[in-house]
């Protein structure tokens, strides 16, 4: 039988066909023990049941055709057309009623009447390790209710053709037909603060290193780079913070309860040159980027969110994680150059040290 | 256009030292002063303050071992090992404070035909190194025997004794003696220096080579995680600890004997109490078999008389005991376990060594870790031989002329012997040989000396409260010596320090830098303590600021919440025996004893090296 939607928990990386990359990798990290807000995955399969139960492939893929993506105001115009077409074709109702039990189940889980959640795109392209897909179809933050949540879920089915991803599928020649999409809904973490961490040192590929960066409130800040974030470079061995620096943070992306969704404020005085992350938490952070890095082999690019009233190390949470797309790219090449113990010492008697000031 | 500033320090010949300190120049040999006639060359060298070996003014004998190892660590990278683009350090005294630099390196020419000798030279030693370690401990113990089994005169006598004279003259009295038990002392003070640096040039040139190394693959990686994986326990600088402690558990299991232990009065009455029973004194045979050589630890670096060791300290070490007694009733372990030590160690070496992405540089990474780690060895050990024991027996020895002199008038205290240096102290002993043999009546300058002594006591003082600046003349492009970059730590980013900050007002600094010696980060009420015995101020809890610390410190560990210290890197005891006991520290900080008051509310930062003084204490 077709699965509609599948639990996080019960997702692993060899779910990407079905779920898409980002869910997938969720599913793989929850497996792995790590801290994970809980959540479930509508499949590419919803999502391939949904255009044929509604029958609008063929339109899709004829104003696709007709769309040159050099022409700018052609692509909006088809672009235009097919999010209409999505938004506005029905979901089957098997598909719409898992969505609807899958997060009841959720705010059971969490203890709430709604939970609010983060609707999310999930290309089965998109976390590819050799393609930079991140950011080009849409993401949905605190979203309560399940009305709410099938109407950004359908939302992030047509974002799959918004002109930025029509576009950046054509440069990079990637057919259309081939791009699934799948969608998330995960628990949305209040955070005190969120960012981004790296498990490679993207300034110079040191492999021993943590690099976080981090601002008050959601971490979108940071992705979006409209917020210089707080930084710490923390060694994976030793635990050492090498460095440290606190930003001026004068602007905050939080839930605002009264306007019911997601804002950007201005950051207090008192509170935009604070740390946004403590020690512990930097240390506790940069202890799980190594966790993951581990179990994927692989250098690591993680979004990362602290929970307000949790306890540390409950409230550290990882939201995503994706193959660093930079420094694993660049050749292997041994930087030691094949000496012995004995030929490095004779090197370096040969050597002074330059002094420049 | 606007002219450049040329970036450099005072010039050494026209640089002044302050009124106060009027009359230093005589204390030292005049060929440690700079000149006009080696004016050219001593411009074109970069004179700075040697903040490890002498931050404190130098007393005039006790600049012998500097003397001994201008010439020992020199002739090594000059005329023996032959390391190429380097040559040798030398000294000066400005003001009571040493200052040294890295001789400019020597002629194309030179540099080519050391490459050759270098190379084959140091094969050896670096295939034999092990075998080298032993006979060298053999031989430098031998040596320190020889130096312990000096005869100092204990007095000139009215007559010589009878057997001197009948049946036949020994042909050689107490003077001769005297003569020369002070010329053995100092040729074997020369030759032990000598020994001391037959291996660790090439020491501190492994130490830079994996340095390099990890910096290839770890570009960001800390000399403090580098320090951690060089650094293992040093095995004879624990050995005076791991005494006290087997001493302690002795003690412990007496219930007669631990009391007497845990008193708080004077190690000699303890001593007393102890001989009256058969226990006691079963007991203090064992301190006594361990006092030499372990109790032979100095109480402070080891190059100052002034400092003491643990043998003639006794107090120190039976202060130790009574707080492990203690603990061990408290049912505390109170050994620290090398084996844990080595373990830590070669875990962060597995841990980097996993991130090493080819398979080419994990070989080399290893082999050269292997490389340093034989080598390192020597650094390590050495320490306890030469600057603890060496040192300890030479100053008893000294002091036995002190107090010849203080007998016959020419001295008020033993230790004022160390006031004069070592060209001085024969020319002292031959007027008191020449007074002695030429009669009774004959005046002896005795006034002289004791004015002498006192005057040079007055400018040390005075040279205490001075500040000394960091250095003198033009820094240089480059620094091939291997000392000079890891031992003194001179680094593009130290030299711009000084540059910038010459004069330091103690009082508004408020963040001081050092090497990140171990990780952590608190907060607390400092207590700077410059000798050993000050430890008895310190409160549980608080901040230990010091000059710098050996296994003498060692039990101090157990009472604070982090260590600050003016001198040492990562490799320094401060630094190992803070991972240790997991606390923060920061060594090598340069002004922290001079910057940091007693009740200073500071904050240690052992990642990043940086102590912040967050609120003075209250005047």
């Amino acid at each position: 039988m077709e699965e509609y939607v599948i639990d996080f928990d019960r997702l692993d990386r060899s779910s990407l066909p079905k779920v898409g990359g980002k869910n997938a990798n969720l599913g793989e990290m929850l497996k792995a023990g790590i801290r994970v807000p809980p959540g479930f995955a509508i499949t590419t399969g919803s999502y391939l049941e949904f255009l044929k139960s509604a029958g609008i492939s063929e339109e899709i893929f004829r104003l696709l055709a007709s769309a040159d993506p050099a022409d700018v105001a052609l692509l909006e115009d088809a672009s235009t057309r097919i999010q209409d077409l999505i938004e506005r074709a029905p979901v089957p109702p098997e598909i719409e009623t898992r969505i609807r039990e899958s997060y009841a189940l959720l705010c059971d889980k969490c203890g709430e009447r709604e939970v609010p959640v983060a609707v999310r795109s999930s290309a089965t392209a998109e976390d590819l390790p050799s393609a930079s897909f991140a950011g080009q179809q849409d993401t949905y933050l605190w979203i309560k209710g399940p009305e709410e949540v099938v109407k950004k879920v359908r939302k992030c089915w047509a974002s799959l053709f918004t002109p930025r991803a029509i576009s950046y599928r054509s440069k990079n020649k990637f057919p259309h037909e081939k791009v699934l999409i799948s969608v998330g809904v995960q628990k949305m973490v209040n955070p005190k603060a969120a960012g981004v961490m790296f498990t490679i040192d993207p300034v110079n590929g040191d492999p021993s290193k943590v690099v976080i960066e981090g601002t008050w409130g959601l971490g979108e800040t940071v992705v979006s780079g409209s917020v210089t974030p707080d930084r710490f470079v923390v060694d994976k061995v030793t635990s050492e913070i090498s460095e440290e620096v606190i930003s001026h943070k004068s602007v905050e992306c939080v839930y605002d309860p009264h306007k019911g969704e997601v804002v950007h404020n201005e950051v207090p005085p008192s509170r935009c040159d604070l740390r946004c992350l403590e020690r512990e938490e930097v240390i506790e952070l940069a202890k799980v980027a190594k966790l993951i890095e581990e179990h994927y082999g692989l250098p690591q690019d993680i979004e990362w969110a602290i929970d307000q009233g949790l306890p540390l190390p409950e409230n550290v949470f990882i939201v995503q994680s994706r193959p660093e797309t930079v420094w694993s790219q660049r050749q292997r090449e041994p930087v030691l150059g094949k000496k012995s113990g004995y030929e490095l010492l004779m090197e370096k008697a040969l050597t002074p040290l330059k002094i420049n000031f | 256009m606007v002219e450049a500033k040329e970036r450099r320090f005072p010039d050494p010949h026209e640089f002044r030292t302050p009124p106060e300190l009027n009359g230093w120049e005589e204390m030292y040999p005049s060929s440690y002063l700079f000149s006009k006639d080696r004016e050219e060359w001593e411009d074109r060298q970069f004179w700075y303050q040697d903040k490890i070996h002498d931050p404190e003014p130098m007393p005039p004998l006790d600049l012998i071992f500097h003397e001994a190892w201008q010439i020992s660590l020199s002739q090594y990278t000059t005329r023996v090992f032959c390391i190429p683009p380097a040559q040798g350090v030398a000294q000066r005294m400005v003001g009571c404070y040493m200052y040294i630099c890295a001789v400019e390196p020597p002629p194309e020419e030179v540099i080519k035909e050391k490459t050759e000798l270098f190379q084959k030279r140091v094969f050896y030693v670096f295939e034999h190194y092990d075998e080298l370690w032993e006979k060298w401990l053999n031989k430098f113990q031998a040596l320190g025997r020889e130096m312990a089994a000096v005869k100092v005169p204990e007095e000139l006598p009215k007559y010589v004794p009878e057997d001197q004279v009948l049946p036949a003259p020994r042909g050689y009295y107490a003077s001769y003696e005297l003569i020369e038990a002070f010329n053995t002392l100092v040729s074997q003070m020369y030759k032990g220096w000598q020994y001391h640096f037959e291996m660790l040039n090439l020491t501190y040139l492994a130490y830079l080579m994996f340095a390099d190394v990890c910096r290839k693959l770890f570009p960001g990686i800390s000399e403090s995680a580098i320090g951690k994986m060089v650094a293992g326990a040093y095995v004879s600088m624990f050995r005076p600890e791991e005494e006290l402690c087997r001493l302690s558990r002795l003690a412990g299991s007496k219930p007669g004997i631990a009391e007497i232990i845990k008193r708080d009065v004077p190690a000699e009455q303890k001593i007393e109490e102890l001989k009256k029973t058969d226990e006691g004194r079963k007991w203090l045979e064992e301190l006594e078999k361990a006092k030499d050589p372990w109790f032979y630890v100095s109480c402070g670096s080891g190059w100052f008389h002034y400092e003491g060791s643990w043998v003639n300290k006794l107090d120190i070490p039976f202060s130790y005991m009574k707080s492990y007694v203690e603990r061990l009733e408290k049912g505390e372990r109170i050994e620290r376990s090398l084996e844990e030590i080595s373990q830590k160690r070669d875990e962060i070496v597995a841990d980097y060594r996993k991130l090493i992405k080819t398979d080419e540089d994990r070989k080399s990474f290893e082999d050269a870790y292997k490389t340093v780690r034989t080598i390192y060895r020597y650094a390590e050990d050495h320490l306890f031989w030469v600057e603890h024991w060496f040192h300890t027996i030479w100053f008893d020895k000294i002091r036995e002329f002190g107090k010849l002199f203080v007998k016959h008038g020419m001295l008020k205290e033993v230790d004022d012997i160390f006031m004069f240096n070592r060209f001085e102290v024969p020319e002292m002993i031959e007027e008191l040989a020449t007074a002695w043999a030429l009669g009774e009546g004959v005046p002896l300058r005795g006034k002289y000396y004791m004015e002498k002594a006192e005057k040079r006591q007055q400018i040390l003082e005075a040279a205490r409260k001075w500040t000394p600046i960091p250095a003198l003349g033009i820094p240089p492009k480059e620094v091939a010596e291997p000392f000079t970059v890891m031992l003194w730590g001179v680094t593009s980013e130290k030299v711009a320090e000084w540059l910038k900050g010459v004069a330091v007002v103690p009082e508004e600094v408020t963040e001081i830098k050092g090497f990140a010696s171990s990780a952590g980060v608190v907060e607390g009420t400092a207590r700077v303590l410059k000798l050993l015995e000050e430890i008895v101020t310190l409160q549980p809890g608080e901040i230990m600021v010091c000059p710098c610390t050996n296994p003498a410190w060692a039990p101090v560990f157990t009472k604070i919440k982090a260590a600050v210290t003016d001198i040492g890197g990562l490799t320094s005891h401060a630094a190992i025996v803070s991972r240790e006991y997991g606390l923060p520290s920061v060594t090598g900080a340069g002004v922290a004893t001079s910057v940091i008051k007693t009740g200073d509310t500071i904050r240690v930062d052992g990642d990043r090296g940086v102590v912040t003084i967050i609120k003075r204490a209250e005047q």
